[in-house]
């Protein structure tokens, strides 16, 4: 369906460069903050207008951006969300008056997928998805699309979003997020609504060629709507695709996220699972926010080539023999759905 | 404030302004220009710039020509703050 | 590969609350930029806009929207999409079927509500009922409770060319077998964080904007939305088509955060695409219906991309001359009206034009002019060097 050849990811756990996951960094006043590198490879001259957004996603990308590729494709809820508040409060601190363009520039969405396209002059396909939840997904499936439109050819594709004082003030206020409580190690045990704020940037060289690939993408499902019935028919037509059909899934990778509110989500999808499947979670280790699938997707390429799972991963379950195929599936708010199968390559023959 | 206290403001200022990450303010020279080859600043920084004499000093540039003629390196810029500011 | 045919379309903008009102609007050649009325902003009276002159409390009415938190770039999208569902003359159980994917674009979303979003984003009170009608994809959440979509639902931004990006989008899931049908177009309303940003950049006119001219002082921001539904010929042999999007192309021009390279390479690499997915050539375009903002570098860098493509450059127009740029919105409504022109036989006049820019000499259509067309070409570029190239055929 799609081959990865290359990932990157900037999180707040040392997943950069030589990922190292054994080890839980902990969350500080209930956020969960991105762990920025030195950006060595952007040019001074770009990097000082990048709000964090931009700068994460570039320097989690252009690692990837060494070989040519044919197009970007970027998931992202709200861009630069930083910026546009910047802008916003020019807006009014000035009366509307003389305002520094700088910041609205940066704050339009395709702000990261533009400036991918100029540090690396690529002239090719350039586009933003923006669904929310669904943002990084969206990008998938046009990979999907796109390396089958173009099978020669290779293409980036992405999910990031930061935490913003804007985004962290507003979920707040709507309840997603909670503003004090207990840190990223004991995000499971909380009761009660809200979770932890997080932020990130997850890259994908991709294609539709299997040589060389360090991972792939079985199956993928999409959708809208509040009702478990959904979740479960879902999840029944995705493993009974032809591609999917007998697969055995070494690992659930759920996106639960402390909120109890989305429990019944997560356990409708846990019950489905055979007896013999682990069950493993990732949201204490980045946060909730609209593109986490993106690592939970560069998490299961990670895990699937090295085959190391950290204990603070495990819910339920041991995995006993090699990890051949990962299903992660996550809600946002409870609305907003996707299941995503990972697959270790088949031999190149 | 003398021209060349004022010179050292300035520079101050547009290096935080324009969050020009690996220049110092004392590294920039007088007569070094602005955009180009010089700070290699661009059109959204010349933009930045006119706000920041409005904000800082009270001159308005409504004129873009006005602005490429002030814009050119920091003793064009100090010239014209000294006869224009109005705060 | 698939025919992908357009068998409905829906639009309200300044110049007209339906197709058949913006049709009339255009023959006759109708300016809808005037002064902003129904939202306070120092710029009123000031900077002209092409404001849709229907308060948001009415459009909620006229629509029976009873839900909180809904915002106008939310209505005037759901405005677009009722016409376009009925003229394609989809049944509700084939709207709601999860065979009907929504793309929808937007570059402004809720933040239309600038005012409001500053006091929840600094936690001013207990937070307003707007909390999650801020972002992009809230149009397009709305729009799927509002109409009970259970298909693929996407929202895109790529500043002004979001919505041709739509439309390429949906007919691509089309093709690739994700959808049955593709309910695809875009959405901007105004918004006192748009009119700032603009005019921060000193790309706002004071005047009516002059696409092509070579005294061109900026453009006119605009509001309003337009939405297509797109089916797979072989799916509908029977129904009526307006047109079919025969090309399309995105391409990146790589070169500034906010302005076009002078040779266009964005542009031109767009619209060559666009011709070969198509299986066109320049010769075969019968007219363009031209981004044409009216800003010094876009109309300079346009010019010069359609020479460097067409030599000959076919008749075109620019029809934010009538409506403003409607930025996400814009791109679905060039199109639309490049289908308008397609299914009537006719080409639309490009106002406030007197004199060619010196450089190029290009001069756009400027009367209403009945003639037979075949290919329509529909370009959009925006911010980031982000540019798209549409071909609508006769069906």
């Amino acid at each position: 369906m799609l081959y990865f050849h290359d990932y990157s990811c900037i999180s707040p756990q040392p997943t950069y460069g030589n990922p190292v996951l054994g080890q839980l960094l902990a969350s500080q006043e209930s956020k969960l903050f991105a762990r920025e590198p030195a950006y060595s490879g952007i040019p001074p001259g770009i990097l000082r207008r990048m709000g964090k957004a931009v700068r994460i996603a570039i320097g989690a990308a252009l690692p990837l951006m060494k070989d040519p590729a044919m197009g970007i494709i970027i998931g992202t809820a709200n861009g630069g969300m930083e910026d546009c508040i910047k802008f916003l409060d020019q807006i009014i601190e000035y009366q509307e008056g003389m305002l520094t363009p700088g910041n609205f520039v940066q704050s339009t969405t395709n702000a990261i997928a533009a400036q991918l396209g100029l540090i690396s002059k690529n002239k090719g396909y350039n586009i933003t998805h923006v669904h929310r939840g669904l943002s990084f997904e969206n990008a998938l499936l046009d990979a999907i699309m796109i390396t089958r439109e173009n099978p020669a050819g290779h293409y980036l594709v992405g999910g990031v979003d930061e935490i913003s004082s804007y985004d962290y003030n507003i979920e707040c206020l709507a309840g997603w997020y909670r503003s004090h409580g207990i840190g990223n190690e004991h995000l499971y045990q909380w009761e009660g609504t809200g979770s932890l704020a997080g932020e990130g940037a997850s890259m994908f060289r991709v294609s539709a060629s299997p040589a060389g690939a360090r991972a792939q993408l079985t199956g993928i499902r999409i959708f809208q709507g509040e009702d478990l019935t959904r979740v479960e028919d879902e999840l029944s037509g995705l493993l009974a695709e032809p591609g999917m059909n007998g697969q055995h899934i070494d690992l659930l990778l759920s996106g639960e996220n402390g909120d109890a509110r989305m429990l019944p989500f997560y356990n409708t999808v846990e019950k489905f699972m055979q007896r013999d499947t682990a069950i493993a979670r990732f949201k204490h280790m980045t946060g909730e926010f609209a593109t986490a699938s993106a690592v939970a997707a560069w998490l299961a390429c990670h895990l699937l080539e090295k085959q190391e799972l950290p204990d603070h991963m495990l819910k339920k379950g041991l995995v006993g023999k090699e990890i051949e195929n990962i299903l992660v599936y996550n809600t946002f708010k409870g609305r907003q759905h996707s299941f995503m199968q990972f697959s270790k390559p088949l031999p190149a023959i | 404030m003398e021209t060349a206290e004022l010179k050292q403001v300035l520079k101050k200022q547009i290096v935080e302004f324009l969050n020009l990450l690996s220049v110092k303010p004392e590294d920039i020279r007088d007569d070094e220009p602005l955009f180009g080859e010089g700070l290699g600043l661009d059109s959204i920084d010349s933009i930045e710039l006119i706000v920041l004499l409005n904000r800082e000093y009270g001159i308005n540039i409504q004129d873009p020509k006005e602005g490429r003629k002030v814009l050119v390196d920091i003793n064009t810029m100090v010239d014209y703050i000294e006869k224009h500011r109005t705060k | 590969m698939s025919r992908i045919v357009v068998t409905g379309m829906g639009i309200i903008s300044a110049i007209g609350d339906s197709a058949a009102k913006n049709r009339q609007s255009l023959s006759a050649g109708i300016c809808g930029i005037g002064h902003i009325e129904l939202f306070a902003s120092r710029y009123a009276g000031i900077l002209p806009c092409g404001e849709i002159k229907i308060p948001t409390d009415n459009l909620k009415q006229v629509l029976q929207s009873k839900e909180p938190g809904v915002t106008r770039t939310s209505l005037l999208a759901l405005h677009a999409v009722r016409e376009a569902i009925s003229d394609a003359g989809l049944t509700p159980e084939e709207v709601s079927s999860a065979g009907t994917c929504l793309i929808g674009a937007t570059t402004v979303g809720g933040m239309c509500l600038t005012d409001e979003l500053y006091h929840d984003a600094h936690k001013d009170k207990e937070g307003s009922e707007y909390l999650s009608s801020y972002d992009c994809a809230s149009v397009n959440m709305y729009l799927q409770e509002h109409l009970r979509l259970k298909g693929l639902i996407n929202t895109i931004n790529t500043a002004c060319s979001s919505s041709a990006n739509a439309i390429m989008y949906g007919a691509r899931l089309l093709r690739n077998g994700f959808a049955r049908r593709a309910i695809v177009g875009g959405v901007d309303s105004l918004a006192k964080f748009t009119i700032n940003g603009f005019n921060a950049l000193h790309i706002l006119s004071g005047q009516i904007c002059r696409p092509f001219d070579r005294d061109r002082s900026g453009l006119n921001l605009g509001e309003g939305a337009a939405f297509l539904v797109l089916e797979r010929e072989q799916d509908v042999p029977h129904k009526k088509q307006l047109a079919s999007l025969s090309g399309y192309c995105n391409a990146n021009d790589a070169y500034h955060p906010s302005s076009l390279s002078d040779q266009g390479d964005g542009p031109y690499l767009a619209m060559k695409g666009a011709l070969e997915s198509a299986g066109l050539s320049s010769a075969d375009i019968d007219f363009i219906n031209a981004h044409g903002t009216a800003t010094e570098n876009n109309d300079l860098v346009e010019s010069t991309s359609m020479l460097r493509l067409f030599g000959q450059v076919p008749s075109f127009c620019s029809s934010k001359s009538n409506t403003g740029h409607t930025l996400g919105a814009a791109g679905a409504i060039g199109a639309a009206y490049s289908i308008l022109s397609l299914a009537h036989g006719e080409i639309y006049p490009s106002l406030g034009f007197e004199q060619p820019i010196t450089q190029t000499g290009l001069k756009p259509a400027t009367d209403y002019r009945q003639m037979h067309l075949e290919h329509v070409m529909s370009n959009s570029f925006g911010f980031g060097g982000n540019c798209t190239s549409l071909i609508f055929s006769k069906s």
